[in-house]
Formats: structure tokens, sequence, C-alpha cells
């Protein structure tokens, strides 16, 4: 991942007012990670697994933060139970930032994730937005978090490969 | 051994208004409701999610105290928040754990099956391997009360783990209504807006902050 794209994605964040941030660090999503974690406007709590991270955000919000995940694909299948749960049950926003693996067009053995992530979110009635290019990134990270935060739902942002690497 | 409803009846003669509590579902939940009903407390915290939502309520809010009433069997779904919870340096927070030992007891008249306290684990050097220095055990209502008044006296972060009787055999009435999730999220989320000058809840015209 290039830094100017992970920077777009920070600026995104901070565009939207996000000052907290929970997550596991993903070898697609790297660059995001070492930068919230640098960031003193920013405090990025790495937790031992994404399930973890929704409980911490979730607290967070509480606590008068804005918070967003950043969760991998695969980490957004750890995070499910919580993510379902608060955002159907608590109705408590958070915004979630994923990194699209598994989209077309990867060439990698990915596709698992084309079945579940979308799929994933729809059942549990996670409204998202896919960005493909790097322009809308910021624009669509503040506004993802605008709504979430009115509506008092979690929010996804889904960015894939062309508007990443 | 103890019982969950000597402990909670103790902790609700010692936990100050202000402190905030996010206690674990099931009997902790129940009977936390029914003996300290109280604008500070979040339910309802279920598979593994109390200490981690504690936690960040914890880091979101440096100057309150936090308490996460939690479970053994919900704690060690997410175990790996222990390491967390130090490396973080949650200062302010106390996690406190009715370890019972087996999976949902607290519903029944018999023992169910053993959590993996009910074999060899041991939460205490569990938590102190994590790099929580303040672990403890306690067995009984005093050790736990001065274990409690110490952790809200001092900086933590605090871990207590509370080895009590298999089942719940004395319970408290049901006289109370615990609020169901969302009416607890804007009851505490108000609670928090009022004491802690934050702004939580939007209000839906696009001045949410």
């Amino acid at each position: 991942m290039k830094p100017e794209k992970a920077k777009l994605v920070v600026d995104g964040l901070k565009e939207a007012g996000v000052d907290f941030t929970a997550g596991v660090p993903d070898a697609q999503f790297i660059e995001v990670y070492k930068m919230l974690d640098a960031d003193p406007d920013i405090r990025y709590v790495g937790t031992a697994n994404e399930a973890e991270a929704v409980g911490v955000g979730f607290g967070a919000w509480f606590g008068g933060k804005k918070p967003a995940l950043m969760l991998a694909t695969s980490g957004l299948l750890v995070a499910t139970y919580h993510l379902a749960r608060i955002n159907i049950l608590h109705e408590v926003p958070l915004l979630v930032v994923i990194p699209y693996r598994g989209d077309i067009g990867d060439p990698r053995w990915m596709g698992l994730y084309k079945k579940t992530t979308e799929p994933g979110l729809n059942a549990m009635d996670i409204p998202y937005r896919v960005v493909s290019r790097p322009g809308d990134i910021v624009r669509t990270i503040k506004e993802c978090n605008e709504s979430a935060r009115a509506w008092l739902r979690c929010i996804a942002v889904i960015l894939n490969e062309e508007a990443l690497w | 051994m103890v019982s969950r409803l000597a402990l909670i009846k103790e902790l609700a003669s010692i936990v100050p208004e202000d402190v905030l509590v996010v206690s674990s579902i099931g009997n902790n939940s129940a009977f936390w409701g029914e003996l300290a009903e109280r604008e500070s407390n979040l339910f309802h915290a279920t598979l593994g999610m109390c200490s981690p939502a504690a936690l960040g309520l914890a880091l979101a809010l440096p100057k309150r105290k936090v308490i996460a009433l939690d479970a053994d069997g919900n704690l060690i779904l997410n175990l790996g928040v222990l390491g967390t919870v130090a490396n973080e340096n949650a200062t302010n927070l106390i996690i406190l754990v009715m370890d019972n030992r087996n999976y949902l007891g607290s519903h029944k008249k018999a023992p169910g099956m053993p959590t993996a306290t009910g074999g060899k684990m041991k939460l205490q050097e569990v938590a102190k391997g994590c790099g929580i220095a303040s672990s403890h055990t306690i067995q009984d209502v005093a050790t736990f009360r001065e274990t409690v008044q110490m952790g809200l006296k001092n900086d933590g972060p605090h871990f207590i783990c509370a080895q009590i009787e298999a089942i719940d055999t004395d319970r408290p009435g049901k006289n109370k209504r615990i609020p169901d999730p969302r009416e607890n999220k804007y009851q505490f989320a108000k609670y928090i807006e009022r004491t802690s000058g934050v702004q939580i809840l939007g209000g839906g015209l696009g001045n949410f902050g």
C-alpha cells in the first residue's frame, strides 16, 4: 500500500472527526495502522482480535469518543457477533473501515471474502459504501461517519483494490 | 465459599454513584440491577464484550473510575483483552470477575459444564502474566470489600477474581425492571453527558459535533 493512499484514509478519519480507533493490523492496510498509531490526534488501540476491538469501540462511544474500527475482511468475520449485536440490539454507531480483499480484480486467493463481506454486512443490517477511486476516500469516510452518528447505526466503508493499491 | 449475591450486595454498598459499572449478561446484570439501581450502569455485555467495553470507556474517560463486572466464561472468550488493558495502562479500570468455574450455572440447580477455570486455569496468574501487576483472588466478603476499596482508591489497572459458589442458590427478589439495551444506552449516555461534559448522542439535525 502506498503511503499517500494510507494518508487519504487517515485524512478521511480526521475530516470525519474520528478520534479513537481500534483493530488488529492487516497486511493490506498496515500503513494506515502505523500512521494511526503515530498520530497524536487519534488514539489507536491495538486489540488481540477484532471482536475485542468492537467492544472497545462500543465503550469508547459511551465515553464521548468518535470511534472507528479498522477491520480486515477476515477480521470482519471475527467481529460479526459483536457488531451484529451492537448494531441491531443496542444501536450504537461505529464506523467500520475495511480494505476489500477478495473484490473482483483481486489476483490473490481471497475470493472467500467476496462471499462474506458484503453479504455479511447486509445480514447485520450495516449499510456500506464501496470506494473504488482514491479521490472518493476522504469524502466517503466523512459522509459515512456523519450518517452513522446521526442514525445511531454502524456504517462501513469498503476500500477496494483500485482505491488503495 | 462465598455467593455471588453476597459479593454483589457488598459491591452495591461500597461503590460510589459516579463509578461507571459495565456488567456482563446473566446474573451479574440481574443481581446488580436489582441491588444497585443507578444511572451509571451499562448492562448486558455478552460473549466477551464486558471487559473490552469497560476498557474503551475507561480510556475515553480517564478521570472516571470504571468497573467491569465480568464473569469467567465471558472473559475467557476475549481473554486477550487483559494484555490490551495492561499495554494501554488503563489506570482507572477495575476488572472484577465472578468466577463460578462453569457455564450456565447461574441458571441451573446443578453446576453446568466447566469453564477453563474449572480446570487448570488461574485467572489471577493469567492477568499478572498479561502485565496487570495488581491482580488478586478473593474468596470471602471481607477480603472482597478491602480489595475493591483498594482498587477504587489507587491507580490500576486492577484485576480481582472472586471465586464464588458454582450455582446461585441465593438471589434477590425480582422487584426492579432492568432496562433493555436501547433504553439503557440512552439512560447511560445521558448520564455521562451530564456528568462528564461530553457529547455522545446526536441531535439528528446535523448538529451532532
